[in-house]
C-alpha cells in the first residue's frame, strides 16, 4: 500500500493536530470487514422464499447492541421511520450509525439516547449531513456534538454514497474526486495516495459495510425485489452493502409484476432479508407517488428537541416518545393517532405522481 | 421601483450570474429560487440537478423544500440517486455548484461543519458538508451565498468543508485531486465578489446602490481586492420581484425571512 500523503490542506484552516484523526492506531472497520460481509452473504439461503414478516420480528432478529446501522432515504425522502420506531421500542446500545443526509431518523435515535441512555445509545456516526433543511438545524445532533457524546466521521454526500457503493461492489475502497484539500481529509477515515498510474494525488474513501441496512421503498414483492420511484437516494447501494437489510414497502406487489418489468427492480431479492408491508412507513417523511412530508409533525418533534437543547428540560421530548413510540405496538398504532385530514393532505401534496405497480 | 428584501437581492443576483444552456447543481433555499428565476427570464435552457437524484426536472409543482422531494423530482429527464448525479459532476456535466455556508475566506474556501470549540467538541455544530464539499470540488464553477458579516468573511476558517482555492497556490486544487476550476462568485445582498485569476484572492466586483468599496471592506475581516471596473449591483425590477414573490417562492419560505 502506498504511504499516506496529503494535499497542502494544513496551510489553510485553524484546525490543529489535536483535532486531526489519529492514524497511529491503524484502520479498523466500523462494521463487518469485506470478507466477513461476503461470508454472511454466501451463507444465506438464496431461495425465492417468502420474506414477509413484522417489523417487531425483523428488528428483534437483526438489530443487536454494537451494530453498524445504515439509514436509507435522504433527509425527508423515504426515511425508514417505522423501522426506527421499532428499534427505539426494542432498544440497542453502542450503535454506529451510517448515512449520507438524514433528518428525523437519527434525531429520533438521538432523542431516545438522551431520554434513556440505558435503553438506546449511539457510539459513533459516519455521515455527510444531519439536519432538517428548510425546517432548521437538528437540535439533538448539535447537543450531542457540543457535549462530545458521539464520535464523528465526516464525509461529503458523495463520499458516503461512494462508501456504500464500494461495499455494494465488494471492494475495500473507492477513489473519489472530493474531500481532498478540505479538512475532511484530516478528520475522516479516508486517505490520500498517489495514483499508481498517473502519480497524481487521489483520495480514497473506505467502503462502508453496515451490519444492518434499513430502507423504505415504494414497492417490493414477497421475496424482496424492490422498486423505488422518485429519487433513489443511495438505497440500492445500502441494500447491497449491508450484511442484512430490512425493507418496508408501501405496497407488496406480485412476483409476476416484478418479472413483467425486470429493469424496474432496483434492489434484487438476494440483498433483502426481511420485507414488511407498511403504508406510510416513512411518515412524517415523504414517499414519492404516495405522500409528501408532514412539516407540522416534524416541527412538533423538533420543538420538543429544541426545548431540551436550550433548557435541559426533557418533558416535552419524553412525552413525544411516550405518546408516539412507546405508546404504540406497531406503526399502524402510530398512524392511528394522526388525524385523517393530515394523511389526506400529505397524499394530496404529493400530487399522485405516476408509479408502476403492475 | 418596489422595495426589495436582502434575500430577494441575493436570489436576483444569483439568477443574474447563471448563464443560459448550462447545468446548475443546487441545494434547497435561495439557490433554487435563483435558478427558477433564471429559467423564467434569461436562461430558459438552464438545467437543474438536485443531489438526491434528479437531472433537469420541471418544477411545475412549485419550489422543492427538500432536495429529494416529489417536487424536485417532478418530470425530470433522468432520475436515479446520489452516485449518479455526483458522478456527473466528476465527469464535467455540471457547470455551477450553488452552495452556502457559515464562513468563507479570501480564497473562497467555505466552512459548514462547526463554529466554536473544536471538531471533537463543537460549540455550534452545523449539519455538515452534505453535498456542498463534493459540489465545490467537482462542479466546474462554485457560486457561494454568504451573509456579509465580518465574522463570516474570515481570514482563517475553523474548518474547511468545501474547497475553494485552498492556500491560493496555483496548483492547490490539482494537488487535492479535485476536477472543478473553483470559486467563481460570492453573493451577498450588498456586494458581489469574484476571484483574481493570478492570486486566487477574492475581488469586489459590484456594490449595492449607495454603498462604497470601503463600506464593504468594513464588513470583511480580510483585505479585499477591488475591481478597477467596480460596478453597481443591478436591482430587481418590479417584474423580477413579482416573479420572485409569486412564482419562485410564493409561500415565502426563504424570501420572507428577515436577516439577523
Amino acid at each position: 500500500m502506498k504511504e499516506k500523503i496529503q494535499s497542502p490542506i494544513t496551510n489553510v484552516s485553524t484546525l490543529d493536530n489535536y483535532q486531526i484523526r489519529d492514524y497511529s492506531q491503524g484502520f479498523s472497520w466500523w462494521g463487518p470487514s469485506p470478507e466477513e460481509a461476503r461470508k454472511i452473504m454466501v451463507k444465506k439461503p438464496k431461495a425465492l422464499s417468502d420474506k414477509r414478516t413484522t417489523l417487531k420480528e425483523a428488528v428483534n432478529k437483526y438489530v443487536k447492541d454494537g451494530i453498524n446501522l445504515a439509514i436509507g432515504g435522504f433527509v425527508n425522502t423515504r426515511p425508514p421511520v417505522a423501522t426506527i420506531h421499532e428499534i427505539i421500542r426494542k432498544g440497542a446500545k453502542d450503535l454506529s450509525l451510517s448515512f449520507q443526509s438524514n433528518s428525523i431518523c437519527p434525531e429520533l435515535l438521538a432523542g431516545a439516547m438522551l431520554v434513556n441512555p440505558g435503553h438506546l445509545s449511539i457510539k459513533r456516526v459516519e455521515l455527510a449531513w444531519w439536519g432538517y433543511e428548510v425546517i432548521g438545524i437538528a437540535p439533538l445532533f448539535r447537543h450531542l456534538c457540543a457535549n462530545s457524546m458521539i464520535e464523528l466521521d465526516d464525509y461529503t454526500n458523495y463520499g458516503m454514497a461512494a462508501r456504500f457503493k464500494a461495499a455494494a461492489m465488494g471492494l475495500e475502497f473507492l477513489p473519489v474526486r472530493d474531500h481532498g484539500g478540505a479538512d475532511m481529509e484530516l478528520v475522516n477515515r479516508g486517505k490520500m495516495i498517489e495514483s499508481p498510474f498517473s502519480g497524481k494525488n487521489t483520495y480514497l474513501v473506505p467502503a462502508c459495510y453496515p451490519d444492518v441496512g434499513i430502507l423504505s421503498v415504494t414497492a417490493a414483492d414477497q421475496h424482496g425485489n424492490c422498486r423505488i420511484f422518485g429519487a433513489h437516494c443511495t438505497c440500492p447501494e445500502i441494500a447491497m452493502a449491508a450484511a442484512h437489510t430490512i425493507v418496508t414497502a408501501e405496497t407488496v406487489i406480485s412476483n409476476e409484476n416484478i418479472r413483467t418489468y425486470p429493469n424496474l427492480t432496483e434492489i434484487p431479492y438476494t440483498a433483502v432479508d426481511a420485507i414488511v408491508e407498511q403504508r406510510f412507513a416513512s411518515y412524517p417523511g415523504a414517499s414519492y407517488g404516495n405522500y409528501w412530508f408532514d412539516m407540522e409533525h416534524i416541527l412538533m418533534f423538533r420543538s420538543a428537541s429544541e426545548e431540551f437543547r436550550k433548557s435541559g428540560n426533557a418533558d416535552a421530548l419524553k412525552k413525544y416518545y411516550d405518546e408516539y413510540i412507546f405508546g404504540c405496538e406497531t406503526h399502524d398504532d402510530f398512524l392511528a393517532k394522526l388525524p385523517y385530514k393530515t394523511l389526506k393532505k400529505i397524499r394530496e401534496m404529493d400530487g399522485g405522481q405516476p408509479i408502476i405497480l403492475s | 421601483m418596489s422595495e426589495h428584501t436582502p434575500f430577494e437581492m441575493i436570489a436576483y443576483t444569483g439568477s443574474r450570474v447563471l448563464e443560459d444552456n448550462t447545468i446548475v447543481f443546487v441545494g434547497t433555499g435561495l439557490p433554487i429560487i435563483a435558478s427558477i428565476h433564471a429559467q423564467l427570464t434569461h436562461a430558459p435552457g438552464l438545467g437543474i440537478i438536485f443531489e438526491a437524484g434528479p437531472l433537469t426536472p420541471i418544477l411545475d409543482m412549485g419550489m422543492p423544500l427538500s432536495v429529494g422531494d416529489t417536487r424536485a423530482c417532478r418530470k425530470a429527464c433522468f432520475l436515479k440517486g446520489l452516485c449518479s448525479v455526483f458522478e456527473l459532476t466528476q465527469r464535467g456535466h455540471a457547470d455551477y455548484a450553488f452552495i452556502g455556508g457559515a464562513q468563507i475566506d479570501m480564497y473562497g474556501n467555505v466552512n459548514s461543519t462547526f463554529e466554536g470549540g473544536t471538531y471533537k467538541a463543537a460549540k455550534t455544530r452545523f449539519p455538515g458538508s452534505g453535498g456542498a464539499g463534493a459540489m465545490a470540488a467537482n462542479c466546474e464553477k462554485s457560486i457561494i451565498i454568504m451573509a456579509l458579516e465580518p465574522r463570516r468573511f474570515t481570514p482563517k476558517l475553523q474548518f474547511l468543508t468545501s474547497i475553494g482555492y485552498g492556500d491560493g497556490t496555483p496548483d492547490y486544487r490539482e494537488k487535492s485531486g479535485v476536477m472543478g476550476s473553483g470559486p467563481y462568485r460570492v453573493i451577498t445582498n450588498e456586494a458581489l465578489f469574484g476571484f483574481d485569476d493570478a492570486t486566487h484572492r477574492m475581488v469586489l466586483l459590484e456594490v449595492a446602490k449607495g454603498r462604497t468599496a470601503e463600506d464593504i471592506q468594513k464588513k470583511v475581516s480580510f483585505e479585499l481586492l477591488i475591481s478597477p471596473d467596480l460596478k453597481e449591483m443591478v436591482e430587481p425590477s418590479d417584474k423580477d420581484l413579482k416573479l420572485l414573490r409569486e412564482e419562485c417562492d410564493p409561500d415565502g419560505y426563504f424570501l420572507a425571512r428577515k436577516l439577523k
